[in-house]
């Protein structure tokens, strides 16, 4: 495969990637003009819907096909809700865009209101953004003073306005509902649905919630077209009916036990091996990878032997993990004991569980409470057993819970004690640990 | 028709909108909950619901669902089909409890919630009997008095959240919240911000668990021992049902009983924590009679017959300088009784309506955020009138006393001298009186003033003869609500010490034989009153009858 | 996450008076067109509050629920939910500094150094130090994986804090910017 030629970071470390100036002279928002000049909502709504673009949020739900879900004919107001949330750890990919090409974001945000016809959109960022979250707010006034948000964009009859409305450090924020719940001021629990937001989401409006990947998305298929996006990727794998394909390029983060961590745009598809071993540098120290989270903590764990999937949105699953999630790779080597990263991995969800459901809010403490017991030395057999049953039976696959954060502390749970469970019977048997022990303080 | 199929049992719903939980119960099925309430938004958050549903096909095929979803949240319609039994069912249930018991204190032997409690009866039904939990539970502190009559045991809470959601969507003033998240997350009020509303009470009720206590009634009894009858609050015209707990004739608590022609399903503090001068100290027990010497008690043969004695003596000279006032504290049969005890001396005889004792304006809930009157649609009102029957005792008083006459009448006539017997029954709560020292004056003028009340008083230190009078709690009868809702009311004590019922007494009075029987002459009164038709079958069920047509 | 009813380090320092600076108030004010309810506006009050004195007493909670028709327990309730707002008895330093403790940073370090950073300043964590000039906290994951073990300084990274001696630089250079500012 030829080198290939980056789209979304594009302007990464370029001189004046992030203002105005720069992002015009590299022709950004020709295409916003164009579209606003030549096109209708609806146009732009079938053109990325039938581009195939799945949301980079996690979920991996066709964006087009969100937008359709919006009431026909609504007298409005339709509102979109931009999730810079992302707290999904080990991932970075927004806050990339952001800091660094602020512009891109925006147009594909002034594209998709459009699209939906919202007036208003919100762009909701996590606390720990600072300095995006100015680059962003500079980019908008930037935009408003060139005519390109506010009243009557570029001289068209289209208005829009963004807030940037920051959040608190609560990973449930980008859980969609969760967020629209912190974006009215509330607590973040995630609503029941139905309704889904597209009938009734901020303020009880139509509402299209959408990942900053995602909208930069868009800017390249308006502008570039639905063959050039359906040219990258993967199409649906024949096995799987129903996967959807995983077109388009996609940010890739690599971290962990890597010699070069970092953020890396390939078309979907890349093996997890082949970005670790080529875009992450191999794993540090000369040693071997144990195994690695294939995209954010709550896909699960994988070992080593897995590493030739493919990281499209079919890939993971082929493994029984959970999917492709974030795209965040995050590595471990052979010396790191799979307790600790247990125990890591029920920590962030313990702490992060919002409390509303039952399952996931007790759930989340035992699992670390246990796991914690077994790091420490006191595992019991039956442990691995109650563990696997309270992932199994936490979250939106089996029913029981709100939203999907109980399923995403659920499968690293189960996929870590199916994968490694000979490491977890050893360490109960002779209660050492089989690697380097991360010193981890005590969680809460 | 609908039909909705709950374990294989066909119910018929009719055009009602229902969820799960509801259609269930019509096939006498118990879907378990907790954070559901029928009067409260859904959150579908506590997961006890949780039960497979599916659709039967117009070919008779049943298609279930993949997995389990919250009955609560999931509306049923022609042809759900709903099976409570299945294992995807049960696991999901027993898993859900297991999870709440993780943390739960499990102090049941400590807990006022201890044989009412929900943890309890579905943890007997749907639940595992052991634990498998060996790590330490949380154990967040305790928080007493987060109102002025509740306390908040925090370990023992699920996070159900019925009561957050009744502060803000009922009472409106939003006292309790949500504080931290996860599995550390509690329920609290702000500092210097007490759950004091006046329905605030009402969140015990709804607390599934023994997280939320009443101070009231907290260590008081174990609710085993007490005996429950249904009754009706006295404490305003809007007639609460309620539930009257006892214990060998003590009265223990109040609880609001559920009545959609009533009140709905709450009650407010005012009249839940004003049955404590039922259990007074310085109530009459025997009749006094007031002598040259002081006051003395005499036997109750004695006294009714000194009371008809006065009457018929009175009656002999001008039955018109005779008057009875009819409490609106008085049951409907007691006041047809004491009427028809005043018609059985004269026709001359006066019977009038003793005053309705009325407090500002209805108070409407739920408030805006700030206590002040909003603007959002009415769930509970309290009302201004602060007794239960007026609407009765008016329509006994316009039976038997063509020519109207008030409660003012007859302290015009007390003060020209012209009042020879004054019987008035009274019953007034002591937060609401219905006159002061200056009425009761008056009325001491009276040649012969008969006094039937409760507790000492101004009138009763004025009387020539004090009847002791039953409490609301300690009778059967019907009181009739600002809307004409006439609902039955039960005793659940005997009265205390030998005293009698007020109807046993008119009854006496009247020279009926026997022991006084409500339903009966509940059943008089309907044939004899057509206003008050209604009250002909004795029975007026668990939610009453209206006697008139609603306005 | 704090815990309202126990702070985690008392410093015995003096009230924080209100009410609300007119600066403050009108910058809540000024948002209210932004949103469609008021209540939109708790987090963003919150936050002006919390920046500008280093928490969010209990008065401002109050006058943020009357700005917003809000009850004070409903304020309090968003507010408490984030574990990122703190109350008077437990105010931030001059300035709060984040250690990650997400799988990429501990996998690297994280672990240790929050823990050895503790000891450092002398302070638990989410404790403040006694001269108040730093807070320290750990963030779940702050979102600058490639730069772990990453910490944060109120809200910018920084990146491959990887040992103690970068960390003492840190500190060290904190307690002199807090020190100009104190």
């Amino acid at each position: 495969m030829s080198a290939y030629e980056p789209v979304l970071l594009r302007r990464l470390g370029k001189k004046e990637c992030q203002s105005i100036a720069g992002y015009r002279a590299d022709g950004g928002y020709k295409t916003l003009e164009r579209v606003l000049r030549e096109m209708t909502p609806d146009q732009v709504t079938t053109q990325v819907k039938d581009s195939g673009l799945r949301g980079r949020g996690g979920a991996g739900f066709p964006t087009g096909l969100k937008w359709t879900f919006l009431p026909k004919g609504h007298p409005g107001p339709v509102y979109l809700c931009v999730n810079c949330d992302e707290s999904e750890p080990c991932t970075f990919n927004n806050r990339v865009l952001i800091e660094n090409d602020p512009h891109q974001v925006i147009e594909g945000i002034i594209l998709a209101s459009y699209a939906i016809r919202a007036k208003t959109a919100y762009f909701y960022v996590r606390y720990e953004y600072g300095f995006g979250t100015r680059q962003i707010q500079k980019a908008i006034d930037e935009a408003y003073e060139a005519g390109i948000l506010g009243n009557k964009i570029l001289g068209t009859d289209y208005s829009l306005d963004i807030f940037v409305h920051r959040g608190a450090a609560a990973y449930i924020c980008g859980e969609e509902t969760g967020l629209i719940e912190s974006l009215e001021g509330k607590r973040a629990w995630p609503r029941i649905k139905p309704p889904f937001p597209a009938i009734e989401g901020a303020f009880r409006k139509p509402t299209i919630v959408n990942n900053p990947e995602t909208l930069a998305n868009v800017v390249h298929i308006m502008d570039r077209g639905i063959e050039w996006f359906k040219s990258l990727g993967v199409p649906p794998d024949p096995k799987n009916p129903r996967d959807a394909g995983s077109y388009g390029p996609k940010l890739y983060c690599v971290s962990g036990h890597v010699n070069k961590p970092g953020i890396v745009e390939l078309p979907m598809g890349v093996t997890l091996r082949e970005l670790v071993d080529k875009h992450g540098g191999g794993v540090w120290k000369g040693r071997k990878a144990k195994g690695a989270i294939p995209g954010g903590n709550s896909m699960g764990v994988i070992p080593e032997s897995e590493f030739d999937i493919p990281l499209d949105f079919n890939g993971p699953g082929t493994v029984k993990a959970l999917g492709l999630g974030t795209a965040a790779v995050t590595v471990f080597d052979e010396e790191t004991s799979i307790v600790d990263v247990l125990y890591n991995l029920c920590r962030f969800f313990a702490h992060e569980s919002c409390g509303q459901c039952t399952p996931c809010r007790e759930g989340t403490g035992w699992m670390l409470k246990i796991v914690e017991r077994i790091r420490n030395g006191q595992g019991r057999r039956e442990d691995l057993d109650i563990l696997e049953e309270v992932a199994d039976r936490i979250g939106i696959m089996p029913g029981t819970t709100i939203c999907g954060l109980a399923d995403g502390a659920g499968w690293p749970v189960k996929t870590a004690i199916r994968k490694f469970r000979p490491e977890f019977e050893s360490y109960l048997k002779e209660g050492t640990r089989g690697g380097v022990r991360l010193k981890m303080a005590g969680a809460h | 028709m609908a039909t909705v199929l709950v374990n294989d049992i066909p119910v018929d719903i009719g055009d009602e909108k229902l969820n799960c939980i509801q259609a269930a119960e019509r096939a006498g099925v118990t879907i378990p909950h907790y954070c559901w309430h029928p009067a409260l938004s859904v959150v579908a958050s506590c997961r006890m619901c949780l039960v497979m549903v599916g659709e039967k096909k117009p070919d008779g095929t049943v298609a279930m669902q993949p997995k389990v979803v919250p009955g609560c949240q999931t509306p049923v319609k022609d042809g759900t089909v709903i099976q409570t039994l299945d294992p995807k069912s049960t696991g999901a249930q027993q898993s859900t409890l297991e999870s709440l018991l993780l943390n739960h204190p499990l102090d049941c032997p400590v807990c006022d919630k201890a044989g009412e409690c929900l943890l309890q009866d579905y943890s007997f039904q749907f639940g595992k009997a052991t634990s498998r939990m060996v790590d330490e539970k949380n154990t967040p502190p305790n928080k007493p008095n987060i109102g002025p009559n509740i306390s908040l045991f925090t370990d023992r809470c699920i996070m159900c959240s019925r009561c957050v959601r009744f502060t803000r969507e009922v009472a409106g003033t939003a006292e309790l919240h949500v504080v931290q998240r996860g599995n550390h997350s509690e329920i609290d009020v702000f500092p210097g911000h007490p759950i004091d509303n006046k329905l605030a009470s009402n969140v015990v009720d709804l607390c599934p668990v023994g997280a939320l206590a009443s101070n009231d009634f907290l260590y008081k009894q174990r609710v085993w021992n007490l005996k429950t009858v249904k009754s009706v609050c006295t404490g305003c015209s809007t007639g609460c049902s309620i539930n009257l707990d006892t214990n060998k004739s003590v009265v223990y608590r109040l609880r609001p009983r559920f009545n959609p022609r009533a009140q709905g399903h709450f009650m407010c503090d005012e009249g839940r924590l004003g049955y404590h001068n039922v259990n007074s100290a310085l109530r009459f027990t025997k009749p006094l009679e007031r002598t040259n010497s002081g006051t003395q008690a005499i036997d109750w043969q004695q006294s009714v017959a000194k009371i008809d004695q006065s009457v018929r003596s009175a009656a002999q000279t001008d039955a018109g300088k005779i008057w009875f006032v009819l409490s609106p504290f008085l049951t409907t049969e007691e006041a047809w009784l004491l009427a028809s005890y005043a018609r059985s001396i004269s026709p001359f005889c006066r019977i009038v309506s003793g005053p309705v004792p009325s407090h500002g304006v209805d108070d409407n809930y739920p408030k805006d955020r700030k206590g002040n009157p909003s603007t959002n649609p009415v769930k509970f009102t309290i009302r201004a009138e602060k007794c239960p029957n007026r609407r009765g005792i008016e329509a006994v008083v316009a039976h038997f006393q063509k020519s109207p006459a008030t409660f003012a009448d007859l302290l015009a006539a007390c003060d020209r001298g012209e009042v020879a017997v004054a019987f008035v029954t009274s019953g007034y709560s002591t937060a609401f009186p219905a006159w002061g020292t200056e009425t009761a004056e008056r009325l001491g003028k009276a040649g012969f003033l008969i006094v039937h009340d409760m507790l000492p008083s101004a009138l009763s230190d004025a009387a020539a003869i004090v009847i002791p009078a039953a409490a609301f709690s300690e009778k059967d009868g019907t009181y009739i609500n600002h809307a004409g809702l006439a609902q039955t009311t039960e005793a659940g004590c005997v009265p205390q010490r030998g005293a009698r019922t007020d109807g046993q007494i008119y009854l006496d009075l009247l020279g009926r034989r026997g022991l006084v029987r409500a339903i009966e002459i509940r059943k008089e009164i309907g044939k004899a009153v057509p206003a008050l038709a209604a009250l002909a079958t004795g029975e007026l069920g668990e939610h009453g009858v209206f006697v008139t047509a609603r306005a | 996450m704090s815990h309202p009813h126990t702070p985690v380090s008392s410093r015995n320092l003096p009230p924080i008076p209100g009410p609300l600076s007119a600066e403050i108030r009108g910058q809540i004010l000024a948002l209210l067109p932004r949103y469609p309810s008021k209540q939109a506006v708790t987090l963003p009050a919150l936050h002006l509050v919390q920046d500008s004195v280093r928490c969010v007493p209990n008065w401002a909670v109050e006058e943020i629920a009357d700005i917003l028709d809000l009850s004070p327990a409903e304020v309090h309730d968003t507010m408490s939910f984030y574990g990122f707002f703190r109350t008077e008895a437990d105010r931030l330093g001059v300035k709060r500094l984040w250690v990650c403790r997400s799988l990429a940073c501990s996998l690297r370090g994280a672990d240790e150094l929050l823990e050895k950073t503790a000891a450092l300043l002398g302070v638990p964590v989410g404790g403040t130090t006694a001269d108040g000039t730093i807070t320290l906290e750990l963030a779940e994951c702050l979102g600058a994986c490639e730069g772990a073990p990453a910490c944060m300084i109120d809200d910018e990274h920084v990146h491959d804090i990887s040992d103690m001696t970068k960390m003492t630089e840190l500190v060290t250079r904190l307690k002199q910017s807090s020190a100009n500012k104190h």
